[in-house]
């Protein structure tokens, strides 16, 4: 038995046999094939081409058509990288006289064409070498992703480990056989782990080396509650989860059973408790587990999932169907996040990365650098709005100049619309997030100019605290419960009161039980969350009343340390919901 | 179909970049279909126009002088776009 520690993302625990996915930088799974497999390896060697120039072709035409003939004449040449009659034919040799596999005699022939051009000395030729190792990238990418395919495969339920799951993998999962998942990197705010959330399966991330280390068919407990992976446990280890998992169950069902009660405090306040979703498809979720709307509707999804730019028609589709599920509720609908680490992997060069993603050409900035994109997402919005009680959101503003922008974008849109004589409504509420820390010191001059606020924890957590989510080697920086975080959402909150503009949570701080007593002694009545957590929600509200939630945020507000703020958040929740206490 | 040559021309490289990645391709996806033999020289160095692989080892910078060398049916039209491609700079149009 060894133990594994890592960040919990996903709670619940998991127990069962361990399924190994391959890696997909330049580590090869297997070196040789047997000799009957050979014509089977180079079909789905010819494959893969094929994949990859398809690939390539679409890349090429978006970026003739969107950066210009220069551009697409890149892909044009990779595309003939991939066309050449020499690799195939050596690659295919290899795999044929020496039964290498195709991943592997692709990465040798390639090797040695890069060193080749390396060997060459010219700088522009070592440039060449580069394109190389691009094109091996991808080639490989498929050549494993057929391994990952799968997945999709499984007949047994299984713990899926891997090094990495990208977004939309992690949103393929066949939830009836992935009992949960952990990886060897990512953060607790990382997407991947935000999905796991939506899914409701129990996830791990950043356990470090473990596909190595595992073989398939291993007994894995995997701890989504303290965040750790257990290898070949004994059996009083296994003893004591099953027990566990048994309890953790029974309380869960009790708590759906109250999706039908008002989610308010015990002196009759109403909280409203709103879902975080990333698919369209989440949305009569939520409605079952009793959510009052959609609090955060991340729309870049439809881009990631699909690796394309998406069409009006597309937008309004998606969101007629989040609307349907709250006709008469709200639904949050935030303008596209793209960049940093969210960037769908097919086009990856329209999203110039420069040295500090994190402050670059992300989120609103990237909307308000294409227009194009902003506005016909904007449009999708103002029309499906004629359907329920639409509001638009835009991300990461920093400064007045960026929301005025944002809106004067949206009145021209209402413009066009109006024009051209296509139904929309006008009557939508504008609002922004809270996620850098110019808006809670200047919350006031924001306030005059939305009609409501949605503070982003995790971003605004990043940004105030320097801490880059995704690094494991500063994550213990990275602390919901920092002095400084609670005084920014209590600036916010007093600015919101004053000039009546509503504040909702919607990080993933609103997601945890312990935060909800803080959250609302300092003032806010909506919270948005993970979908699968608002049962848990729902039952800390109904076990509060204001005074103490009040008394409650003033006590913590005097703490000096993140840690003792989370411990005594924690101790206070489990006097209110020893159920809910982990 | 009558075959033809071998056929052979000189012609410069008159890129600033020397004859670099795109220009290669257009080589490569101007000769695909040709069912003959296409290959350029540049000094003792014989590559094969098809492979693109086989372009880029050529050390040719702007000035270089390479030999064309085609043979097989239709190779007179061919080696005439050849040099139209390098005439133009690769870029047609």
């Amino acid at each position: 038995m060894h133990t594994k520690p890592g960040i919990a993302v996903s709670s619940g625990v998991a127990i069962g046999q361990a399924f190994v996915l391959g890696v997909e930088d330049f580590r090869i799974p297997k070196r040789f094939v047997s000799v009957d497999a050979v014509d089977a390896e180079i079909v789905r060697f010819r494959c893969a081409l094929e994949n990859v120039c398809r690939e390539i072709a679409d890349n090429e035409k978006l970026a003739s058509d969107q950066l210009g003939k220069q551009y697409g004449a890149i892909f044009a040449a990779h595309q003939q990288l991939a066309r050449d009659p020499k690799l195939q034919g050596e690659v295919e040799a290899l795999i044929r006289d020496k039964n290498y596999s195709p991943e592997f005699a692709l990465s040798r022939v390639l090797g040695q064409y890069a060193q080749v051009l390396q060997n060459l000395g010219d700088l522009y030729k070592a440039d060449r070498a580069i394109d190389l190792f691009d094109l091996e990238k991808r080639l490989l990418a498929y050549l494993l992703g057929e391994r990952r395919e799968e997945l999709s495969h499984l007949t047994v339920p299984v713990i899926v480990l891997a090094h990495d799951l990208t977004p939309s993998e992690t949103a393929t999962l066949p939830r009836k056989f992935v009992l949960g998942f952990a990886t060897e990197v990512g953060g607790y705010t990382s997407h991947t782990a935000i999905l796991a959330g939506a899914l409701e399966i129990p996830a791990v991330v950043a356990v470090g080396d473990i596909v190595a280390n595992v073989s398939g068919g291993d007994i894995v407990i995997l701890d989504g509650i303290h965040g750790r992976v257990i290898v070949d446990p004994d059996e009083e280890t296994l003893a004591d989860y099953r027990e566990w998992a048994q309890r953790a169950r029974k309380v869960a069902q009790r708590l759906v059973s109250f999706r039908s009660f008002p989610s308010e405090t015990m002196d009759h306040v109403r909280v409203q408790l709103m879902g975080n979703i990333e698919f369209p498809e989440e949305a009569a979720h939520c409605r079952e587990l009793g959510a009052d709307g959609i609090g955060l509707y991340r729309t870049e999804f439809l881009y990631l999932e699909s690796n394309r730019e998406q069409t009006e028609e597309e937008h309004y589709e998606a969101y007629r169907k989040v609307v349907s599920a709250f006709p008469d509720q709200p639904v949050v609908i935030r303008t596209l996040d793209l960049g940093s680490d969210k960037v769908p992997s097919a086009m990856p060069q329209f999203y110039p990365q420069g040295a500090n993603p994190e402050l670059g050409l992300r989120s609103i900035r990237l909307s308000l650098a294409d227009l194009s994109q902003f506005k016909t997402q904007l449009r999708a919005i103002l029309r499906v709005a004629l359907l329920g009680d639409v509001r638009v959101m835009f991300p990461l503003i920093s400064s007045l100049i960026e929301l005025r922008q944002a809106k004067s974008t949206l009145s021209d849109v209402m413009e066009d619309l109006e024009d051209q004589g296509v139904a929309f409504s006008r009557d939508v509420q504008v609002g922004m997030m809270v996620e850098v820390p110019s808006v809670p010191l200047l919350a006031a001059d924001f306030a005059r100019e939305v009609d409501f606020f949605s503070i982003g924890t995790n971003d605004l957590i990043q940004y105030t605290l320097a801490v880059d989510r995704s690094n494991p080697a500063v994550a213990k920086f990275y602390n919901s419960g920092d002095p400084a975080i609670l005084r920014m959402i209590q600036m916010v909150a007093d600015a919101g009161k004053k000039h009546g503009v509503p504040v909702t949570v919607c990080g993933q701080m609103s997601s945890d039980p312990k935060f909800v007593p803080l959250l609302l002694g300092l003032g806010l009545r909506q919270l948005s969350a993970t979908p699968h957590v608002i049962p848990e929600l729902k039952e800390t509200v109904r076990h509060l009343t204001i005074p103490q939630a009040e008394a409650i945020a003033e006590q913590a507000m005097k703490l000096e340390l993140a840690r003792d703020v989370e411990t005594f958040l924690r101790e206070e929740l489990k006097k209110l919901c020893p159920d809910l206490a982990t | 179909m009558t075959s033809e040559g071998p056929l052979c021309q000189d012609v410069t490289v008159k890129l600033e970049n020397g004859l670099h990645l795109v220009p290669c391709s257009r080589i490569t996806e101007f000769v695909r279909d040709f069912p003959g033999t296409i290959s350029i020289r540049l000094d003792d160095q014989t590559v094969d126009a098809k492979s693109i692989f086989d372009l880029l080892t050529l050390r040719a910078p702007f000035g270089t002088i390479l030999t064309l060398e085609v043979s097989g049916p239709g190779a007179a039209d061919l080696i005439k776009g050849l040099v139209a491609l390098f005439e133009c700079n690769f870029e047609p149009d």
